[in-house]
């Protein structure tokens, strides 16, 4: 295997809503992510993976434990900013909410040089318009968009336009955050598309966190499964679909619809009782890269 | 036959004629009209003025508007149609000046109040509350004793230092709720310092929130200057403005000549209405939304 670009170790982040009431938003997760690989990150709603996400991305700063970018301690103030431009130009951020993480009141050309503006880029292709009108030709949008607010574009042409921001760094791990989540199904295959073709093509890292499993099938190399916080299961995507250890990833696994109707019928759902989740289990492999959460109810 | 039926049904309707708005409907031209005029005269008086405005002639003092002295004389012989004019400058400018001060401290109080963690926004808008609870005349001339003798500079720069509490507390709840927006939280990511994302992000979103107080702010740093030159604590007599002209209109009751407080009045009183009027245009224009849903 290739070398390792992000390892994080013991990650937690608790929310603190008054003196007595913590949330624990994510609780003790480590995996890594290797070069060139687009890890998995599945879940319900509520299980953090959006919170592993921004910690990645230092927007919240964890409450324990610590994230490797390259050898260097993200989350230690002191390595952060002597790092400073490495890490904010070859990491990037894709949001779910493509409305909101557009400025309304600027043009797209504007949008998507606005990274480079950030940071002093030379662009190799003279100006930061003509960046702009590249980035969007690799999106599939032509020039004539260069010139539009976001509130013209539809859905799926924003979240070209965010992707395109984020390309235009030419990141080696990109984080993208239910990149696909707010998109009717067919923009949604040209938008895993688009993922698939930068991995393969400038071979970016891409931490995708989704909680469609079919998505996840098609596009990842590893996946790992979330559950209230906790890391439940970590494996190559082939491995899990076939061998699901964790009770949780059994009925996770269940819940895709087959879509043949008498199958689907004849299906007994495994259903997944909470009660029977034990939070403090340890990771254990038990085969070369599959990771699950042993305790001692499950 | 049946042909009937099928007619009705796809009777063509004829397409509504959207109305063509011309680009002068809905704006407040009388007031940008006159408005303009006074500035253009104002910056332009050296050109058509008939006499010297600083000039004291004695032999002609206080005379009622007639031929030659179109708007009258003052007390001590100047000739108030030049004054006027080029008074007009000076009040313009301070009204410009002070605003310029007072949105520039505003914006980045406003901004770094609603940035910046609770403890340290709390005590910066105690602290515009303060100011806020003073009366703006007792602070403006406190800080104008501190300052020394009044001159231009130093008038605008009081009320500019004066004003800009209001103007802040408004930037500042706009800003607390652009700032955990998604755009802005990739911009950091990105690496954006406080100014690239003050200067891009947040200010064109609440810029038209701002814009009718920013105007209605030129208003009251004009009237500021009068009513402080009508007291005799502002612009000294010798430096003509629209309040320093006023501030003679004490003697010009006691002798009857209405033209030394009418005329100077009219012209504040016009320029603040045009001013008023253009802000709430734009308050109207920032109230309308983007979004073409």
């Amino acid at each position: 295997m290739s070398e390792i670009l992000l390892d994080v170790q013991g990650l937690t982040h608790h929310f603190r809503l008054s003196k007595s009431a913590v949330i624990k938003a994510v609780d003790d997760v480590s995996f890594q992510i290797h070069e060139g690989e687009i890890f998995g990150l599945v879940g319900e709603s509520g299980s953090g993976k959006s919170t592993v996400a921004r910690c990645v991305m230092n927007v919240h700063k964890p409450s324990a434990g610590s994230i490797y970018y390259q050898g260097i301690n993200t989350c230690d103030p002191a390595q952060f900013r002597k790092n400073r431009k490495l890490l904010q130009t070859s990491r990037q951020f894709i949001f779910q909410d493509s409305t909101s993480s557009l400025n309304q009141r600027m043009r797209v050309a504007d949008i998507i040089a606005e990274p480079m503006q950030i940071n002093h880029v030379k662009t190799p292709r003279g100006s930061d318009r003509e960046e702009a009108a590249f980035q969007l030709h690799y999106v599939g949008l032509d020039r004539s968009y260069l010139d539009k607010y976001p509130s013209e574009l539809s859905g799926g042409m924003r979240q070209r336009v965010t992707i395109a921001r984020a390309l235009s760094m030419e990141p080696r791990l990109l984080v993208a955050d239910e990149p696909i989540a707010s998109l009717d199904v067919s923009i949604q295959a040209q938008i895993i598309n688009l993922f698939a073709h930068c991995n393969r093509e400038h071979g970016c890292s891409i931490l995708f966190i989704a909680h469609d499993l079919a998505v996840v099938k098609y596009l990842c190399h590893r996946v790992g499964v979330m559950y209230q916080g906790k890391l439940v299961e970590v494996a190559p995507t082939r491995e899990l679909f076939e061998n699901p250890l964790h009770p949780y990833t059994k009925s996770l696994l269940d819940a895709i619809p087959i879509p043949d109707p008498r199958l689907e019928r004849a299906r007994v759902w495994h259903e997944f009782d909470p009660e029977q989740f034990d939070r403090n289990g340890t990771m254990v492999e038990v085969k070369p890269g599959h990771l699950v959460l042993k305790g001692e109810k499950a | 036959m049946d042909n009937q039926f099928v007619q009705v049904g796809i009777r063509p309707i004829p397409a509504p004629q959207a109305k063509k708005q011309k680009w002068y409907q809905g704006k407040p031209l009388v007031s940008m009209a006159v408005l303009g005029v006074i500035v253009i005269s104002c910056l332009l008086c050296d050109l058509f003025i008939p006499k010297d405005p600083t000039y004291m002639d004695l032999y002609h003092a206080n005379l009622a508007p007639c031929a030659e002295f179109w708007f009258g004389t003052d007390t001590m012989g100047r000739d108030i149609f030049s004054m006027i004019f080029y008074g007009g400058r000076i009040s313009l400018f301070i009204g410009f000046f002070a605003t310029v001060i007072s949105t520039a401290i505003a914006v980045v109080f406003g901004a770094v109040s609603g940035l910046m963690p609770k403890w340290l926004d709390d005590v910066l808008m105690r602290l515009s509350e303060i100011i806020l609870s003073i009366p703006n005349l007792l602070l403006i001339i406190f800080v104008q004793a501190i300052l020394g003798k009044a001159n231009v500079l130093s008038i605008s720069l009081v009320i500019g230092i004066t004003g800009w509490a209001t103007i802040a507390k408004v930037v500042r709840t706009e800003v607390r709720q652009i700032r955990s927006a998604e755009y802005v939280v990739a911009s950091r990511c990105m690496g954006a310092g406080f100014f690239h994302i003050l200067w891009k992000h947040l200010t064109p979103n609440f810029v038209s929130s701002i814009m009718f107080m920013v105007v209605m702010n030129i208003r009251g740093a004009i009237g500021a200057e009068s009513t402080l030159s009508f007291m005799g604590i502002g612009l000294p007599l010798e430096i003509i403005s629209w309040g320093s002209m006023l501030s003679l209109s004490e003697k010009a009751l006691l002798s009857g000549s209405w033209w030394l407080i009418l005329i100077p009045g009219v012209f504040l009183v016009v320029t603040l209405l045009c001013v008023t009027n253009i802000g709430n245009y734009l308050r109207k224009c920032g109230n309308r939304k983007v979004s073409n849903l």
